[in-house]
């Protein structure tokens, strides 16, 4: 059977290229996607950015790129580790080879740990909560750690959380609700009632109870658990999308050649309906970004070691005249979050043909 | 509409039953347990403070000896002789812990919600009546922006500002120190004083949203004919406003208000934890810390019930304030 042509083109090229037009428009939206690309930025180059580990350095005559290790961790060169490096590289580089040079990011600080005196040749260690000043850009921490340092590798947790657990969210929301939109009858009653349980128990209990199933909970477990709990209102909207959808004419139309459902499911209706749920999707990330905070501000999130914006706020707590502490990652929630909203409401008024006559 | 209610409440009556199984499930996979808690101490690094027959004795008074589904059902039967059972760790029965919590809870809720609602239908209907001017947009923008902010964040900052460096108010807690011996008025004034910055943070964010709803509302109804029409009789704007767009834009509203029932009394765990607040959220924080079974279970039921009613009156609400929904 040959392929039947696609949907009659709109006006001066397609939907997406229009709401792109119409977004484009949207100068908030538009200053937060720019803003959300730049923390994408910030997120995959934190290591280049700030870290205690060179970007490149020629050691005994090979190149070797230690940043690395903070992407996959455990990937250490076994020749430092030979040579008892300790994770400190400007000292021991020059000791053992006076011959060596490194690349180092804009800042030698580490999100991990405090660095400690002659770290750095000539540089005093870091002191415990010490105020912003040029050396500490958002000052220390109560282990003398740089907040700076973990405020961007935060950047990294924070994106990763969002983008992951939504992903996830989003393949279960649309599934489920196309299944029971599309179907009705008892599928629908049955995936209704799942999505109304799943409602119901509370969010913490939940999260907790399930992440304690594993062994010894981290930040990626966090991004799978909450992917496994937050799909509802994903597919409850795509049900009311295919509810609404699946008596149009072309899905009739679709139905008479003999396509089977899945094809019709996947390729008629689910690109209609994928605009509204990629709205829904964004204000997803932004909630997730925000329970992941919460979670980890509470001390039930991210693990000790990870630097996450929720567990620097929370360390505010202990010693609450350390402004810096609170400020600093509370912003960096506050604005992620706000550019989230701001792109998922764009994208909503963009994309929505309601709000296309009106205003 | 009874057969309608009847139906619903069954169907409720089931969703309740999965739920408190399907959580008391989870809760008994969660590592550590009453026990072990209770006989190695919460950092369970420590020695054994008891003899291994009565941690077998403490097993077997928590339930823990018997296989999970079993403990369920025992429990089950308890809830239907409306015996919530005793808190594991406070050794206090779990329903007079929940009414302990409730005051609190409810004193920061019932009051935050009323602002709410009392603030933002004049803020709501301002800003559609002036919709696209100037000070519109930038009320809107505010508001927006406000609604973006977490509300744990913005506790740190208000702390931060208020306690910390004014030192205006508290920092934590429902009272102060030398409550008892304070005179009625005294004590009052100290408690609004703990209230101030619990209740903001609650309100601003709800605020922020009802506003925008009630606007977006509004502005919705308004391009409707009816609309058009009163304004071509020549009725005055403010009639318009009020008796023609306004009511009918409430039904949205009444579901908002149904959906909000089961906050008002769940409080926020990060919200109460932040102001050390003696309410529902600590209680259930506390419960999940300390692996209390018994409260956590009591908690969670009573936060479905009320998830689940609270949609349910939405539902039954409907057809009152809009006679074209009918569940006949």
């Amino acid at each position: 059977m040959p392929e039947p042509p696609e949907a009659s083109p709109h006006t001066r090229g397609g939907f997406w290229r229009d709401a792109w037009r119409r977004f484009r428009r949207d100068r908030p939206a538009l200053g937060a996607l720019i803003f959300i690309l730049l923390l994408i930025l910030v997120a995959l180059g934190a290591p280049f950015l700030v870290g205690t580990k060179p970007i490149v350095c020629s050691y005994k005559g090979s190149l070797y790129f230690p940043f690395l290790e903070y992407y996959f961790q455990g990937v250490e060169n076994s020749i430092f580790f030979q040579d008892r490096f300790r994770g400190v590289f400007p000292v021991n580089l020059k000791k053992k080879d006076p011959a060596s040079w490194a690349l180092w990011p804009l800042v030698y600080q580490d999100p991990y740990r405090r660095v400690e005196a002659g770290e750095w040749p000539g540089e005093a260690g870091n002191k415990t909560y010490q105020p912003p000043s040029l050396r500490h850009l958002f000052g220390t921490d109560e282990q003398g750690r740089d907040v700076f340092a973990r405020v961007i590798f935060g950047t990294r947790v924070a994106l990763l959380v969002g983008l992951v657990s939504m992903g996830i969210a989003g393949v279960i929301g649309l599934l489920v609700g196309a299944l029971a939109g599309y179907f009705g009858g008892k599928v629908d009653l049955t995936l209704s009632r799942l999505i109304e349980l799943s409602m119901s128990i509370p969010t913490l209990v939940l999260i907790l109870a399930l992440l304690s199933i594993v062994e010894r909970p981290g930040i990626y477990h966090l991004m799978a658990v909450m992917g496994l709990t937050r799909w509802e209102s994903m597919a409850r909207l795509t049900r009311g999308e295919f509810l609404r959808l699946k008596e149009r004419d072309f899905v009739l139309a679709a139905r008479a050649l003999g396509a089977p459902w899945h094809r019709i499911v996947f390729r008629h209706i689910l690109p209609n309906a994928l605009a509204p749920a990629l709205a829904t999707l964004t204000f997803g990330i932004a909630s997730a970004i925000l329970i992941e905070s919460a979670l980890s501000f509470l001390g039930l999130g991210a693990p000790p070691p990870t630097p996450s914006w929720g567990r620097i706020l929370a360390s505010w707590r202990a010693n609450d005249s350390c402004w810096w502490l609170a400020i600093f990652p509370g912003l960096a929630i506050f604005l992620s979050v706000l550019a989230y909203n701001l792109i998922g409401d764009g994208f909503q008024e963009a994309t929505d043909p309601r709000s296309r006559s009106g205003a | 509409m009874l057969p309608y209610t009847f139906r619903r409440v069954l169907i409720g009556l089931f969703t309740l039953l999965l739920i408190s199984f399907v959580v008391y499930g989870l809760i008994r996979a969660m590592p550590g347990d009453p026990a072990s808690l209770a006989a190695w101490g919460q950092e369970g690094a420590g020695d054994l403070t008891v003899s291994a027959r009565e941690f077998e004795e403490m097993r077997r008074a928590y339930g823990l000896d018997k296989h999970w589904t079993l403990a369920y059902f025992e429990w089950l039967g308890k809830i239907v002789r409306g015996d919530l059972g005793i808190s594991l760790y406070n050794h206090r029965p779990v329903k007079d812990m929940i009414l302990d919590a409730l005051g609190p809870t409810l004193l920061l809720s019932v009051t935050s919600l009323s602002l709410a609602y009392v603030l933002s239908i004049p803020l709501g209907l301002y800003s559609a009546h002036r919709s696209g001017k100037l000070d519109e947009r930038a009320l809107s923008g505010f508001l927006y922006v406000l609604y973006s902010f977490p509300s744990y964040v913005v506790a740190v900052f208000l702390l931060l500002l208020l306690s910390v460096e004014l030192k205006l108010l508290p920092l934590t807690g429902m009272r102060g120190k030398d409550f008892e011996t304070l005179s009625g008025l005294a004590r009052g004034w100290d408690l609004l004083k703990h209230m101030v910055l619990p209740v903001a943070c609650y309100t601003y964010g709800s605020l922020a949203y009802y506003t925008r709803f009630i606007r977006s509302n509004l502005v919705e109804v308004s391009r409707q004919n009816y609309i058009l029409t009163a304004r071509a009789k020549g009725l005055p704007e403010r009639t318009v406003l009020f008796k023609h767009a306004f009511r009918n834009s409430l039904i949205p509203l009444v579901t908002l208000m149904g959906l909000s029932l089961p906050t008002l009394l769940s409080g926020s765990v990060i919200l109460e934890n932040i102001f050390a607040w003696p309410g529902m959220g600590r209680v259930f924080y506390q419960a999940l810390y300390t692996r209390d079974y018994p409260l956590i279970m009591g908690v969670t039921l009573m936060f479905s019930v009320l998830v689940l009613a609270g949609t349910l009156l939405a539902d039954l609400l409907y057809p009152l304030v809009d006679p074209r929904i009918s569940h006949a």
